[in-house]
Parts: C-alpha cells; sequence; structure tokens
C-alpha cells in the first residue's frame, strides 16, 4: 500500500532539524468599504477628505486618510475635495523596503501637512530632495492605477 | 484636539497587591530550528519554575496555576492560529482557563497586565505569563513586511512595509525639532550591544565605537542598521501570584506596585495636537520656553502620548513623585535609538526636547543613577516581540532579587547555550536595587504599558 497525494509537496530543506518548506499563495479579497471612494478619487485627481458634519463637534478640519465616521462625537461625515498642495512635515528616504514594496528605491517617504487638514498624510516624493518645510503639489498614477495609496505622490511645487 | 476628562484619567487600582515570584528565558536567535515554539516556550517556564528557588515542583506548581496569559505579537509569524491553546497543552495547564493577549510590540507589557489584572481582581491566584515569537519562517524582508502590517494596510503599509521608515520619519522630526548629535544617538546603541554582551541570552551582543555606528549602512535615514532592534526566536516567562501564594512559592517575591497602559493612533498621521499631559515631576512652568516655530505642537511627531499617559497613570498609582530618583533600574523599548530618546522624555526623566541629557549626562549606564537596558534591551538582546515586555521585567525581576550573577554570570549557563562566557565578563548587578520600571510599547507608539517593581 502507498499513499499517493495531489498538490506540492513539502520539501525538505534540512533533515536534522527537520525544516520543510511551507509556500504560501492564497489571494485576499480586500474591502475599503466606505473610504473606496478615496481611492476611485484619485483616477480623477482629485484627493477627498472628509469632514464631521455635526455643528456642535470641535473638530470641523477635514481628516484624511478619510474616516466614514467622526471618531470625536461618532457623527457622520461629508466628503470634500482636499487642496492637492501641501508642506513636508517630516521625511525619510527608505533604503531597505519590506519584500512587497513596489515603488522604486531609494524612496523618499514624507508626511504631508495640508491647509485646513487635521492629519498629516503620509506619501512618497516622485522627484526632487524632501526637505522639512518644502512646498508640494500632489500627481496622480491614473494611468494603470494599483488602486492602492501609491497612486498619490508628490513632487516640488 | 484630544481633551482629557477625569474619566480618562481615573488612576487604576488593585484591589489586593500583585506579586512577581518567578521569571525564565531561553537564549535568542535569529534563527532556531532546532527547537519548535511549544518546546521554546517549556523551557522558559522551567528555567522559571525549577531555578528560581521556589519551594515547589513543576507538578505542585502545575497544581497552583488557576489562569494562565499568553502573548504573541503575529499569527503571521508562527502561522500557527490559536498557538496558545497548543501551549497551554504542551505546559500541562489543561483544563485551567487561558487568553491570548495581542498589543503588537507591547503585547509583553500588555500579557502582564492582563495578568496582574486576574490576581489584582480575585479572579486567579497565580498566573504564569507566557511569551514567545518565531520569526525564522520567513527571509528578513518578509518578516519586515509582516512587521509593517501593524501599520494602517490602507493608508501606510504599501508605503515602505518597513517600520525602520515610520520610526525614520519621526526620527527626521525629531531631529529639525530637537537637533540631537548623531554620536549621541550612536551612544545608545553602544551601550546596548555593550551591555549584552554580558548576557548568555543575547542574540547581537557587540563592542561598537560611535564612529561604527555613524559609519554604518542606512536603512531609511537618518537610522542605520545598528541603531535598529533584532528580529528574534526564543520565548520568556513571568509568574505572577497574589501575596499568600507568592509567599508559599517564594522566599524573596518582589511587588508589582503599578502598571499601566496608554494608547495612540496606529497611524503617525493621525495625532493631533493637545496640551502636554504633565508627569509629577513636571509643572506648566515646565514647559513654558518649550514651544517654538518649530516645535509647533504636542505630541506631534517627536513624543509617545501613550507612553506618557501609561507613565502618569503608573506613577501615580505607585506614588513615584519623580522616576530619575526613585527608580534604580529601567528597562525600556530600545527599538530604534531615536524611540529611546523619545521615551525618556515621555517618562519624565528629562522634560521634552532634553531626552539627550540622559545618556549625555551618563544617567543611562550601570555607573549613572538610573542604570537603563542592563539586559541589553532589543538592539543587543532580543526581539521576539510577544516575549520582549516579559523578558524586560525577568531581568528586572533578577536584578531585585539580587540575582543577576546566578543568572548570567554562571559559565555553564553561557555552556547551554553553546556559548563561551567572555573572558572579560563583568557583573552587571546593581547593588540594593529596590525600585525598576519596565516600558513596553507598540507601533509607533500605539499601545504602551508602564510596569512598577518594588522590593518589599
Amino acid at each position: 500500500m502507498t499513499i499517493e497525494l495531489d498538490g506540492t509537496v513539502a520539501e525538505a530543506v534540512s533533515e536534522d532539524p527537520l525544516v520543510i518548506k511551507n509556500p504560501k499563495t492564497h489571494t485576499h479579497f480586500h474591502t475599503y468599504g466606505g473610504w473606496g471612494r478615496f481611492f476611485l478619487g484619485l483616477r480623477e485627481e482629485k484627493i477627498l477628505a472628509t469632514r464631521c458634519t455635526n455643528p456642535d463637534c470641535a473638530e470641523n478640519r477635514l481628516w484624511l486618510p478619510p474616516r466614514c465616521d467622526c471618531p470625536d462625537c461618532w457623527g457622520p461625515m461629508e466628503w470634500v475635495q482636499a487642496p492637492t498642495v501641501g508642506t513636508i512635515y517630516t521625511h525619510s528616504t527608505v533604503v531597505y523596503p519590506g519584500a512587497p514594496f513596489r515603488a522604486s528605491t531609494p524612496c523618499p517617504l514624507i508626511s504631508v501637512e495640508i491647509e485646513g487638514v487635521c492629519t498629516k498624510m503620509m506619501g512618497y516624493l516622485k522627484e526632487g530632495k524632501p526637505e522639512i518645510g518644502m512646498a508640494i503639489k500632489a500627481v496622480f498614477n491614473t494611468a494603470k492605477p494599483t488602486n492602492t495609496i501609491l497612486d498619490l505622490a508628490w513632487v516640488p511645487a | 484636539m484630544i481633551e482629557l476628562s477625569a474619566g480618562n484619567l481615573r488612576i487604576p487600582q488593585f484591589s489586593r497587591p500583585v506579586y512577581v515570584v518567578a521569571g525564565g528565558l531561553t537564549d535568542f536567535r535569529k534563527r532556531y530550528p532546532e527547537k519548535n515554539t511549544s518546546q521554546l516556550c517549556m523551557e522558559a517556564i522551567r528555567m522559571a519554575v525549577e531555578e528560581n528557588d521556589l519551594k515547589v515542583s513543576p507538578a505542585e506548581f502545575r497544581q497552583r496555576v488557576n489562569w494562565g496569559v499568553y502573548s504573541q505579537f503575529a499569527d503571521h509569524f508562527g502561522d500557527q492560529l490559536l498557538a496558545a491553546a497548543k501551549i497551554h497543552d504542551y505546559l500541562g495547564f489543561d483544563p485551567v482557563g487561558n487568553i491570548e493577549v495581542k498589543t503588537g510590540g507591547a503585547t509583553g507589557g500588555s500579557s502582564v497586565l492582563a495578568a496582574a489584572q486576574a490576581i489584582a481582581s480575585g479572579y486567579a491566584s497565580c498566573v504564569p505569563v507566557v511569551g514567545w515569537e518565531r520569526m525564522d519562517e520567513v527571509a528578513t524582508r518578509v518578516g519586515n513586511a509582516y512587521i509593517a502590517s501593524a501599520a494602517c494596510k490602507d493608508f501606510e503599509s504599501e508605503l515602505g512595509w518597513m517600520y525602520a521608515a515610520y520610526y525614520a520619519l519621526m526620527a527626521q522630526r525629531y531631529q529639525y525639532e530637537n537637533n540631537v548629535p548623531r554620536e549621541t544617538l550612536a551612544r545608545i546603541a553602544c551601550k546596548n550591544y555593550g551591555y549584552a554582551c554580558y548576557s548568555p541570552y543575547s542574540q547581537n551582543p557587540g563592542k561598537y565605537t560611535i564612529e561604527d555606528v555613524v559609519n554604518n549602512d542606512i536603512v531609511s535615514d537618518p537610522l542605520a542598521f545598528l541603531e535598529c532592534c533584532v528580529m528574534s526566536v526564543g520565548a520568556a516567562v513571568l509568574i505572577l501570584a497574589d501575596e499568600e501564594t507568592a509567599h508559599q512559592l517564594s522566599d524573596n517575591p518582589v511587588r508589582l506596585t503599578a502598571i499601566c497602559g496608554g494608547s495612540h493612533t496606529l497611524r503617525t498621521a493621525d495625532r493631533r495636537g493637545m496640551p502636554i499631559l504633565l508627569l509629577p515631576n513636571e509643572t506648566e512652568e515646565t514647559y513654558k520656553d518649550y514651544f517654538t516655530h518649530k516645535r509647533r505642537e504636542w505630541p506631534g511627531f517627536s513624543s509617545f502620548l501613550a507612553a506618557r499617559m501609561a507613565s502618569y497613570l503608573a506613577y501615580n498609582m505607585a506614588g513615584i513623585n519623580d522616576p530619575l530618583e526613585d527608580f534604580d533600574l529601567l528597562e525600556t523599548h530600545d527599538a530604534f535609538t531615536i524611540s529611546d530618546i523619545q521615551t525618556y522624555e515621555d517618562i519624565g526623566l528629562r522634560p521634552y526636547g532634553r531626552g539627550r541629557e540622559f545618556i549625555e549626562s551618563g544617567d543611562a549606564y550601570y555607573e549613572g543613577r538610573l542604570p537603563t537596558n542592563l539586559s541589553g534591551g532589543l538592539i543587543g538582546t532580543m526581539h521576539a516581540v510577544g516575549a520582549t515586555g516579559i523578558f524586560q521585567i525577568v531581568e528586572l525581576l533578577w536584578q531585585l532579587q539580587g540575582k543577576w550573577d546566578t543568572f548570567h554570570a554562571d559559565p555553564e549557563r553561557w555552556a547551554r547555550y553553546g556559548k563561551k562566557k567572555p573572558d572579560d565578563f563583568r557583573s552587571l548587578q546593581v547593588p540594593n536595587a529596590r525600585r525598576a520600571c519596565a516600558i513596553s510599547h507598540a507601533g509607533t507608539g500605539s499601545h504602551v504599558t508602564c510596569a512598577i517593581l518594588e522590593k518589599e
């Protein structure tokens, strides 16, 4: 009697201790849910933010990344087009990124201050050398969108 | 803006005293295929129960256990969901109840907090806290991506897949605001690599010069490889008990006078400004000149609100007035050199903007006022994430019990891990240490716990 199995064989890479290869190739189907509108907006070269609609809420600035619900009063938010210009709050050029990183390296990562926005959105600089306080403007990957945050980049203004 | 109310700032209380009676570790390695995770946890708990002068056998100890807490950061790494059940069984604790805790890099600290809550409430009287991480199933760059899965996957992770980069963003801003010399940051790394040389458990000991660190390859500027923590495999165990059980098990249990937690947004980007939450050793006067055109807001990217919140609660709970004076030992979560300086400020060793003085003054060294990370820390010794916050408290327990030499100086202990005790070995036992503090930290400050231990 022999046991015959279909599919991949767990290849042993060492016998003592016994270490086997365990490949993973599963696809996740990830929903952006209520935030999907932000990523769809990038295809139209828009940065879509949200703002609390509760007139009594103390936070009336824009949220970027957007939220569907206000964390301060739990009231609903409305979508608002944010400015596509900002300044660099901080930066770091990543030389050795993690495995799935899709942009080219070294890649200057930046945190962006945008007028009227209460947060400092993270992004990357497509051209130029980053400096704190530098004026920048948004550029969009509309030709072949990745449907990720990488579709929004920044260049010197 | 975050407005903190009296309800948010209520000082936690234990309904009855909580004690730490024993600790155990494995050694820590980049790759550890010789032992599976269950074996590593068994090795750590055997050290805790068999080598800490407890007055019970393992079988008798098991009879006293009435709750278990398990501490693992990432199911991704272990590739085994519900690993706690597998390990709980392997350690022979079924059918006693247990929980697994997950708060990123602070998982170890949060697990001790959960165990302390169980003891303090009267729910349990004897609780093992078992932590581990197995980070060697994947290549390092995949490991970095797994860790970056603990950033916001919608708006952050794709940008680098690398936590060092997220810390580097904070570092660059901190440096813009405070301009700490590279050499000062390098001194933190050199210190912790150096102390790791006297630990048989350490993964990455080394005698580096400041020049070595300053001239080292950059991962994400300004952070160099030598300024970043290790990725480890290993386990750590701590035994917590109520007063009666603690004294039945041990002649010198240590009191856990406080352990408290704070939090802040997972995305650094989402941190809005607020007034500085003052510690007992600070007043409004401390910060009258703090804000400038560069330092426009607090906490910004330069400070960890979660660490400030955790220490605020723990200091008030344990009656700490001045951490620099009141503590004899400190273990920080030195994942990166820069975050260590930020933490010195958050926990009140120096006011905001002056954290560098804690290292530059010599305070942070064995010979200084508050020896910090004599364990070798995350940079020199280990960061098997789920074990880390537990490891810190194990090392502090041994210090407070005067057992540091027992667990570090014996050549046989080095031989156990296939190592030779160094010829220039020195004891790092702090004489007459009475009170110690451990900071466990996650994300870019998403969760932080502050634990305070005191010898009776």
